[in-house]
C-alpha cells in the first residue's frame, strides 16, 4: 500500500542549521549534520524513573492515560536531507578527514592529527610523524577539544560592564589604539603575553616593537619552567635548553623532578624512559634502565622509580651538592673542589650510603654514556648549574642530554610591568592571553597594580578574573580555529591549522598582533603570514612544499641545533661559580615549620583548563581525587595533627588495618585545615598522602577560581551538585619562590569536607592482581608472573589445551570446566589486547582519549561521590608496603603501581550469563558487546563483573544539566538549549550517545574496528582479501599512549604484534585468570630494577613480598606451578578429584573466592 | 442466610479472565502485526520539493545511480546530489522550467533543497552503503525498483528482521559486481541465483555479521 504524507515546509531556522555552525563550505547544510541532529535520542523517551517510587507510579498512570494521544508518534518523524548547493571537492559526507596541526604551548607545541567529521573537529590524536612523541599526546591536548565547544567561552568582545561587539568592531577599536601608540612610539604602553614558540608571532612582535619602541613587552607563565635555561645562560651566556634522551639512559637520577609528567617535553621523556623498560628476554632485563628518584611530593616519576628517597624540596640543593661532590670524588677529580662542594651540603641527613651507592651506579653507567641526572624545573638555578656539572662529569652531554640553542628572547617579566604600573609609567596595558589577575604570584598584588593603568585591554578565551578588571576584552579564537605555527620542545617547526572557521566573533593571536602592529586587519592575513614564515624557514616557496608541510605536520631537520663545544672545563667553572656564591644549608623543618610545595594541578594545570569538565573529573593519578584540590600531608604529619583515621578490623585473620583517609559510606571525609604562612592563609581539605617527605605539604594550583565558567564555579546552592571546586593556592606563591614556601603551619578545623576520591582502598592486601617482580628475579625465572595467584593452585585454566597456540585457543576455546554456553568465534579475526605495566607511567591520557572518542559524559562531583563516574578506562593505583610493615600504620614509603583497567572482553564473560535480556552478548570476533537498546538496566552484569568495569547511566548525564539530574523530566532538557548545540558538536558521530538506564563499558573501540573492516572489504570488493592488516586499527587508548604500553590486534593471527607480545613474553598473565573467564585483555607484569648495593634495596617488590608472606602462611613453601600435577589427573577440569588435593587449606591470599568449579 | 451472590457469579471470574485473555491477545496480535516497520514504514511516500522522477532519469535515460549518488561506493552515506549536479544538465535541458525553480534557486543562493527523508533507519543503526555495493549487494535489495518509481517511496521495511534475512543467507541476494547498479538485472532462476550466490560467498569470503556489533556501536 502507498500512503502520501504532506510535510510542513522546514522553517528558515531549520534550513540554516544551528547558528553556531560555521565552516568553509557552508556546512550548515550538509545532510550529515542534519543526520547528526536527528541522531540524538528521541525526546521524551521514558523519563519517569528519575523520581522516587511514588512519583514514578503517578507518572506511569498519567502516561498510560496519555498513551492514546501518543499513537500518532508511530509514524516516521519528519526529517529533511539537506545536500550541498554546490558539492565541494574532496569532501565525502560520512568519511572523516584528518588534518595535521599542533597544540600551542609555551615551551613546545604538541604535534597533532585532528579528526574532523564534515569540518567539525571531534577527536585529537598525536601526530606519529613526530617521532619523539610517536603519536602520543598528554591529557591536556586530548581535553583541549572540549574547550573549543565550551558554551562558557567568550563569544564576542565587550567593553567593561556592557556593550558587546563583533570581530570587525573589535578590529576597529584595536586599530585606533594601534594608531595612537604608533604615533607616540609606544610610550606608556605595556604588553603582557604568554610565552609562545611561534616564529610568526615572534616576527610580528618584533614589528610591533619596532613600531612602538617605547612599549614594554613582557611574557609571563605562572608555572615557571625556565630555571634549567637560566642556569645554562648563567654558565655559557647563551640561551640553551637541555633536552634529555631517556631512551639512551640506563641509570637516571631525578632530583625532585617529575620528568614523566611535566610539560610537553614530558611526552618524549615518558616515551624514552619506557623504551628502556621494554623487556622481553633475559638480556633485555639485564639492560633495563634504573631510576633513582629523590623527591618531596609523590609523583608519577617517584612511582616509576626503582629507588625512591623522600626528601624535602628545600633540601634538594644540599643533596645535589653532595651528589656532585661524590661524583667528583668517584671520578677521581679534584679532591679539594669535591670537599668544598661537599661542605655546602653540610647539615643534610640522608640514609647512609644512599648517595655513595647511587653515584657508584651512575659512574659505572657513565662509562657507556648511559648516565643522566635531571632536576625539577622549580629547583633554584644553582641546582641546575650543579646538575649541569654532574652531567658533564658523567659525560652525559651529547648522549643522554644535549643542549639546544634557543632563539634569543629579551622579553621583560611580569614583575617589571608591575613595577612600571606602580610607578605610573603605564597608561595602557595590553594583556595577551594568560590570566594574571588570578595566577600572578601572591605577593605581587597584580590586581591592584593592573587597576593603576588607565586603560586595560585584555585578549582572552574566558570572562575571568583578569577580564573583570579590564576595560576592553577581546574574545580569543581557539587554536583549532586559528592559523599559526610553532616549534616543538626540540625546535621542530610545526603548523597550527584551523579545522573550522571561528565559531564566534573572535580573533586569533596573529590577527590581533597584526592589527596592533600595522593598524589594520585582514581576514586571510594569518594564513599568508604563516606561509611566508614557512618559506623563510624552509627556504622553499612552492605550494607543494607548503602543502607537504601541512600534510605531514612537521618540517624535517628544522629542530634547534645542539651546541657541541661545551666541555668539562666549563662544567668545572660552573660548579666553581655555584660554590662561590650559593648557600645550600638545608632549612630546618618541623610541624610548625612546614615546607609547602606548590605544584600545577593534574586537572587544570595552572588554571587554564579550569572550565574543562573532562579535566575536572579525571582522577589525579596519585591521590585519585577529582573535582577538588586538597592539602596533601604525609602520614607522620597527619599523626602529629591528629587527623589519622582509627584502625578498622579488616580481614578474617583478625588483623587490624587502616585506610589512609577516613571514609564514611565510601566518601572521603577530609578534615578542613588552614595553612598559614607569613600571614597568608589558605584553607582546604587535608588529605593524607603516603610517600610525602615528612614535613612537606603539597598544594595544587588552578582551583578556587573567583570568576570562571560553569564547571570551575562552586555551585553549592544547587542540590545534588556537591560543594567545592577547590581552593586557590596562588596566594602562597611569591615572585622569588613560585613553587616552594617555607615556614608554614597547619591548624586543623572542626569541619569535615567530602572529597570525591575514586579509589578508596589503596592496597591489594597481598592478592596477585597486579604482578610485579625484580629484574633479577625475571632473569632467574622469566615465568614468575604466571606462578602467582590462585592459578598456581587451581587446575590449569585451559586444561591440556593450554599448550596450544594462542590462535587456536582463542577460536576453538577448549571448554574446560565451564558451565556456560560459549559463543562461537567464527570471524576470521579475533581481537585482543595486551597492556605492559612496565611501560605505563599512569599519566591518564588513555582515560581522556577514551572519553573523547566514545562520547562518555561527565557526571559531576556529587555523582562521583556516589561512585557513578563513567570513565570506561580507570587507572588503578596500588600502594604496597611489604609484610613487615605494621598494618595499623599508614605507610610512609610505599611502592606504587598503576594498572589501567577497562573491559577485558572475557571469552567466557560472567556478565553475559546473568543478563536477562541478552543485552550483553559476544559477537563472532570475540568482543563482548553491549546492545544499548536491549538493556533494561538491571545492573546484574555490573554486579557479576569481576573487574568492575561496567558503567551505568543512573541519570541522563547527556540530557540533563549537572545538578539537575534529580529533577528528572522537570529539569532542563539540554538538547533543547543553545549550549548543547555547541557541546554536541564534539560528539563522535560513530558512537551512540547513551541515555539513562543503560549499561555501558569499553567496546574495544568497535567503531574503529568496524570502520577498518569495512574499508578493507570495500577495497577487497570481489575478492577474498578481507583481513584487516595488523596495525591498521588503533584503539583510542592505544593511539594516545606515549609509551606504547597498549597493543591491540588480531589474536587469531600468530604473527600479529599483539599475539607475539602475548606468546613470546613470559610476563604475560591474565588478571583474575583463575576465574576461567579468559579475558582477551592480558597484562605484562611490572618489573622493578633495584640496585642490590643500595641501603634501601629490596629482594622483591613490596607487594610481592607481602603476597609471598601471606601465601606462605598457608602451608605453601613456594609458589610453584601446581598446574602440572593436574595434567595427568584430569584433562577433564573441575572434577572433584582434581580440586580435592587443594581443598583443605584456606588460601589466605584469596579468601573471598575459591576457584574450583564443583 | 440468603445468598448474597446469585448463581451466575460463579462463572463470572472465568468469563472475565477469558475476555481479558481475548482482549490482551488481540492487542498483542495487533501490535505484532501493525506496529512493525513492515506495516508502518513501507509505502511511505512524501511529496518532494521537486518532482524528480527516478523513472525518467534512471530507466528511460538510463543514467547510472552513481552519477548523482556519487559517494555511495565510498562512504557509509549515499549522498543526495547537490544542486550543481542537477545543473550540469539542467542549465540546458528545461533551463527555464518552473518545476526546476527550487534547484536553480538553490544553485544561486547556496541554500539547500529540502528533500524529505524517506529511508530512515533508527539512530543506533550504523548502516554502511559502501561495503554493501562493493560486495555484490544491489541498491534494489533495500530500495526496491527505484528505476520504476515516478515518486520514490519506501519499498522494504528496513527492519532488523529484514536486514538479518540477507545477513543470514547472503547467497540469496548477492549478484555479480558489475550488475549491482543495474536495477533490472534478474537471476536466470532461483536455483541459478543460489548456485552463483554460494560461489560468491565462498570466493569472496562473505561473512555478514550477525551479531550486535556489526550494526550497533
Amino acid at each position: 500500500m502507498k500512503r502520501k504524507t504532506e510535510h510542513p515546509e522546514p522553517t528558515a531556522r531549520e534550513l540554516a542549521g544551528p547558528r553556531y555552525w560555521r565552516s568553509p563550505d557552508e556546512l550548515a547544510q550538509t545532510p550529515e549534520f542534519q543526520h547528526l541532529l536527528e541522531r540524538e535520542f528521541p525526546e521524551g523517551a521514558s523519563e519517569t524513573t528519575e523520581a522516587d517510587r511514588r512519583t514514578f507510579l503517578k507518572l506511569m498512570g498519567a502516561s498510560a492515560a496519555f498513551a492514546g494521544l501518543g499513537l500518532t508518534g508511530c509514524r516516521q518523524p519528519k526529517a529533511y536531507i539537506l545536500p550541498y548547493s554546490k558539492q565541494p571537492e574532496r569532501m565525502v559526507p560520512g568519511v572523516p578527514i584528518y588534518y595535521a596541526s599542533s597544540q600551542p604551548d609555551c615551551k613546545g607545541n604538541i604535534p597533532l592529527v585532528v579528526e574532523t567529521h564534515d569540518a567539525r573537529p571531534t577527536k585529537i590524536e598525536g601526530n606519529p610523524s613526530y617521532e619523539a612523541y610517536g603519536g602520543g599526546t598528554d591529557v591536556y591536548a586530548q581535553a583541549s577539544i572540549l574547550d573549543l565547544y565550551d558554551p562558557d567561552r567568550l563569544q564576542r568582545s565587550f567593553v567593561k560592564g556592557g556593550k558587546q561587539f563583533n570581530k570587525a568592531a573589535a578590529t576597529t577599536q584595536l586599530s585606533e589604539i594601534s594608531k595612537i601608540f604608533t604615533a607616540s612610539k609606544g610610550e606608556g604602553l605595556a604588553f603582557v603575553a604568554e610565552p609562545s614558540t611561534s616564529p610568526s608571532r615572534a616576527k610580528l612582535v618584533e614589528e610591533l616593537r619596532k613600531a612602538m619602541p617605547g612599549a614594554i613587552w613582557a611574557e609571563y607563565e605562572p608555572i615557571d619552567t625556565g630555571n634549567p635555561e637560566r642556569a645554562l645562560k648563567a654558565i655559557t651566556g647563551q640561551p640553551l635548553r637541555p633536552v634529555y634522551d631517556f631512551g639512551k639512559a640506563s641509570r637516571i637520577l631525578a632530583l625532585d623532578s617529575d620528568f614523566l609528567h611535566a610539560g610537553s617535553a614530558g611526552l618524549s621523556h615518558t616515551r624514552g624512559f619506557a623504551q628502556g623498560r621494554k623487556v622481553k628476554t633475559k638480556d633485555e632485563a639485564k639492560n633495563m634502565n634504573r631510576l633513582y628518584a629523590v623527591e618531596s611530593n609523590f609523583t608519577l616519576t617517584g612511582g616509576a622509580a626503582d629507588h625512591r628517597l623522600r626528601l624535602a624540596s628545600s633540601h634538594i640543593p644540599a643533596f645535589t651538592a653532595l651528589v656532585l661532590a661524590e661524583v667528583i670524588a668517584q671520578m677521581g677529580g679534584d679532591a679539594e673542589l669535591a670537599a668544598a662542594i661537599k661542605a655546602k651540603g653540610d647539615g643534610l641527613q640522608v640514609k647512609e650510603n644512599w648517595i655513595t651507592e647511587c653515584v657508584k651506579d651512575l659512574v659505572e653507567a657513565a662509562k657507556s654514556h648511559g648516565a643522566l641526572v635531571v632536576a625539577g624545573c622549580h629547583q633554584p638555578v644553582e641546582v641546575h648549574i650543579l646538575v649541569f656539572a654532574i652531567n658533564a662529569f658523567l659525560s652525559a652531554a651529547g648522549h643522554t642530554v644535549s643542549y639546544l640553542e634557543l632563539p634569543e628572547n629579551d622579553a621583560a617579566t611580569l614583575q617589571d610591568v608591575a613595577q612600571a604600573l606602580e610607578s605610573g609609567d603605564v597608561d595602557t596595558l595590553v594583556i595577551l592571553g594568560g590570566n594574571p589577575a588570578y595566577d600572578a604570584p601572591g605577593d605581587m598584588n597584580w590586581s591592584e597594580a593592573q587597576q593603576k593603568a588607565k586603560q586595560v585591554i585584555r585578549y582572552g578565551y574566558y570572562d575571568d578574573e583578569t577580564s573583570e578588571l579590564a576595560d576592553l576584552t577581546i574574545a580569543a579564537s581557539h587554536y583549532l580555529e586559528s592559523w599559526g605555527d610553532g616549534r616543538t620542545a626540540d625546535g621542530v617547526y610545526v603548523p597550527v591549522q584551523p579545522m573550522i572557521l571561528p565559531l564566534f566573533e573572535t580573533l586569533s593571536e596573529l590577527e590581533l598582533l597584526q592589527v596592533l602592529a600595522t593598524g589594520q586587519g585582514a581576514d586571510d592575513y594569518a594564513y599568508g603570514f604563516v606561509r611566508e614564515m614557512y618559506a623563510s624557514i624552509s627556504g622553499d616557496k612552492t605550494d607543494l612544499a607548503f602543502n607537504a608541510w601541512l600534510t605531514e605536520g612537521v618540517l624535517e631537520n628544522s629542530g634547534y641545533q645542539p651546541v657541541t663545544d661545551l666541555d668539562e672545563s666549563v662544567a668545572g667553572l660552573a660548579a666553581g661559580k655555584a660554590v662561590g656564591s650559593a648557600v645550600f644549608t638545608p632549612p630546618t623543618l618541623g610541624e610548625d615549620k612546614l615546607e609547602v610545595r606548590i605544584t600545577p594541578s593534574s586537572h587544570f594545570y595552572d588554571g587554564r583548563y579550569n572550565n574543562n569538565a573532562w579535566m575536572a573529573e579525571v582522577p589525579d593519578p596519585m591521590t585519585r581525587i577529582c573535582w577538588d584540590n586538597v592539602i596533601s600531608v604525609g602520614p607522620k604529619l597527619a599523626k602529629a595533627l591528629g587527623i589519622t583515621p582509627p584502625t578498622i578490623l579488616m580481614d578474617e585473620i583478625g588483623q587490624l588495618h587502616m585506610n589512609a583517609n577516613k571514609f564514611k559510606r565510601g566518601k572521603e571525609q577530609a578534615p578542613m585545615g588552614t595553612l598559614k604562612i607569613n600571614g597568608v592563609e589558605v584553607t582546604g581539605p587535608l588529605h593524607i598522602q603516603p610517600g610525602l617527605a615528612d614535613y612537606t605539604v603539597i598544594v595544587t594550583l588552578g582551583f578556587g577560581r573567583r570568576k570562571t565558567g560553569r564547571i570551575g564555579t562552586r555551585l553549592a546552592n544547587r542540590p545534588g551538585e556537591g560543594t567545592g571546586i577547590g581552593f586557590d593556592a596562588y596566594p602562597l606563591t611569591t615572585v622569588a619562590s613560585p613553587a616552594l614556601a617555607l615556614g608554614a603551619a597547619i591548624t586543623v578545623l572542626d569541619d569535615a569536607f567530602e572529597v570525591a576520591n575514586t579509589q578508596q582502598h589503596w592496597s591489594m592486601e597481598g592478592r596477585a592482581i597486579l604482578r610485579e617482580g625484580n629484574a633479577q628475579e625475571f632473569i632467574k625465572d622469566t615465568k614468575f608472573a604466571q606462578k602467582m595467584g590462585v592459578e598456581s593452585h587451581s587446575p590449569p585454566i585451559l586444561g591440556n589445551a593450554r599448550k596450544d597456540p594462542l590462535s587456536e585457543v582463542v577460536t576453538e576455546i577448549p571448554r574446560g570446566g565451564s558451565l556456560y554456553k560459549t559463543p562461537e568465534f567464527t570471524a576470521p579475526q579475533q581481537w585482543g589486547m595486551v597492556i605492559d605495566m612496565n611501560s605505563c607511567s599512569g599519566c591518564n591520557a588513555c582515560v581522556i582519549a577514551c572519553q573523547s572518542e566514545n562520547n562518555i559524559p561527565i557526571v559531576g562531583k556529587d555523582q562521583v561521590l556516589r561512585g557513578r563516574e563513567m570513565h570506561w578506562v580507570r587507572n588503578d593505583r596500588y600502594y604496597a608496603t611489604g609484610p613487615d610493615y605494621p598494618t595499623t600504620e599508614i605507610p610512609e614509603d610505599p611502592q606504587v603501581s598503576f594498572m589501567s583497567v577497562s573491559c577485558q572482553h572475557c571469552e567466557l564473560a560472567p556478565c553475559e550469563s546473568v543478563c536477562p535480556v541478552n543485552a550483553t552478548v559476544h559477537d563472532e570476533q570475540g568482543l563482548n558487546v553491549m546492545a544499548y537498546n536491549r538493556c533494561v538496566g538491571t545492573r546484574y552484569c555490573a554486579n557479576n563483573c569481576p573487574y568492575k568495569v561496567r558503567r551505568f547511566n543512573f541519570f541522563d548525564y547527556n540530557k540533563r544539566e549537572r545538578g539537575e539530574f534529580y529533577k528528572g523530566p522537570l529539569g532542563t532538557n539540554v538538547y533543547k538549549t543553545e549550549a548543547s548545540q555547541l557541546t554536541r558538536m564534539q560528539k563522535n558521530p560513530d558512537v551512540t550517545v547513551r541515555m539513562r538506564g543503560v549499561m555501558e563499558k569499553c567496546t574495544y573501540c568497535v567503531q574503529r574496528i568496524e570502520a577498518a573492516k569495512i574499508d578493507q572489504k570495500v577495497k577487497a570488493g570481489a575478492s577474498a582479501d578481507i583481513k584487516v592488516p595488523d596495525g591498521t586499527i588503533k584503539v583510542a587508548c592505544q593511539q594516545v599512549c606515549p609509551t606504547d604500553a597498549i597493543a591491540f590486534g588480531d589474536v587469531a593471527d600468530p604473527n600479529s604484534k599483539v599475539s607475539r607480545i602475548k606468546t613470546e613474553n613470559d610476563r604475560n598473565y591474565a588478571v583474575l585468570g583463575y576465574l576461567n573467564i579468559r579475558p582477551r585483555t592480558t597484562y605484562l607484569a611490572k618489573l622493578r630494577n633495584p640496585n642490590p648495593a643500595m641501603p634501601d634495596a629490596y629482594e622483591m617488590p613490596l607487594s610481592r613480598a607481602e603476597y609471598k608472606a601471606k601465601s606462605k602462611a598457608v602451608s605453601h613453601d613456594d609458589y610453584g606451578d601446581h598446574g602440572g600435577s593436574h595434567d595427568k589427573a584430569d584433562g577433564h577440569h573441575g572434577s572433584h578429584n582434581a580440586s580435592s588435593s587443594h581443598a583443605e587449606p584456606a588460601h589466605a591470599d584469596h579468601p573471598h573466592d575459591h576457584p574450583h568449579p564443583h | 442466610m440468603a445468598n448474597i451472590f446469585p448463581k451466575w457469579t460463579n462463572t463470572a471470574p472465568l468469563k472475565a479472565i477469558a475476555c481479558l485473555l481475548l482482549f490482551v491477545g488481540t492487542v498483542v496480535a495487533g501490535v505484532t502485526y501493525y506496529a512493525t516497520p513492515k506495516w508502518t514504514e513501507v509505502g511511505h511516500q512524501p511529496i518532494q520539493p521537486v518532482a524528480f522522477s527516478h523513472y525518467l532519469h534512471a530507466e528511460q535515460l538510463g543514467m547510472d545511480c552513481r552519477y548523482c549518488h556519487t559517494y555511495v561506493d565510498r562512504s557509509e552515506h549515499s549522498n543526495v546530489p547537490g544542486a550543481n549536479t542537477c545543473m550540469n544538465c539542467h542549465n540546458q535541458v528545461l533551463a527555464n522550467d518552473d518545476r526546476l525553480a527550487p534547484i536553480r534557486e538553490s544553485y544561486d543562493s547556496g541554500e539547500p533543497v529540502p528533500w524529505v527523508r524517506i529511508h530512515n533507519t533508527p539512530d543506533y543503526v550504523y548502516f554502511n552503503h559502501a561495503v554493501h555495493v562493493n560486495r555484490g549487494v544491489s541498491c534494489v535489495e533495500c530500495h526496491g525498483e527505484i528505476n520504476e518509481m515516478e515518486v520514490v517511496y519506501q519499498a522494504k521495511p528496513l527492519s532488523m528482521a529484514f536486514c538479518l534475512e540477507c545477513h543470514r543467507n547472503p547467497e540469496n541476494f548477492l549478484r555479480p559486481p558489475d550488475e549491482v547498479y543495474n536495477l533490472n538485472w534478474k537471476p536466470e532462476s532461483a536455483a541459478a541465483q543460489i548456485e552463483m550466490g554460494e560461489k560468491f560467498v565462498h570466493d569472496w569470503k562473505v561473512q555478514p555479521p550477525q551479531s550486535c556489533s556489526g550494526c550497533h556501536r
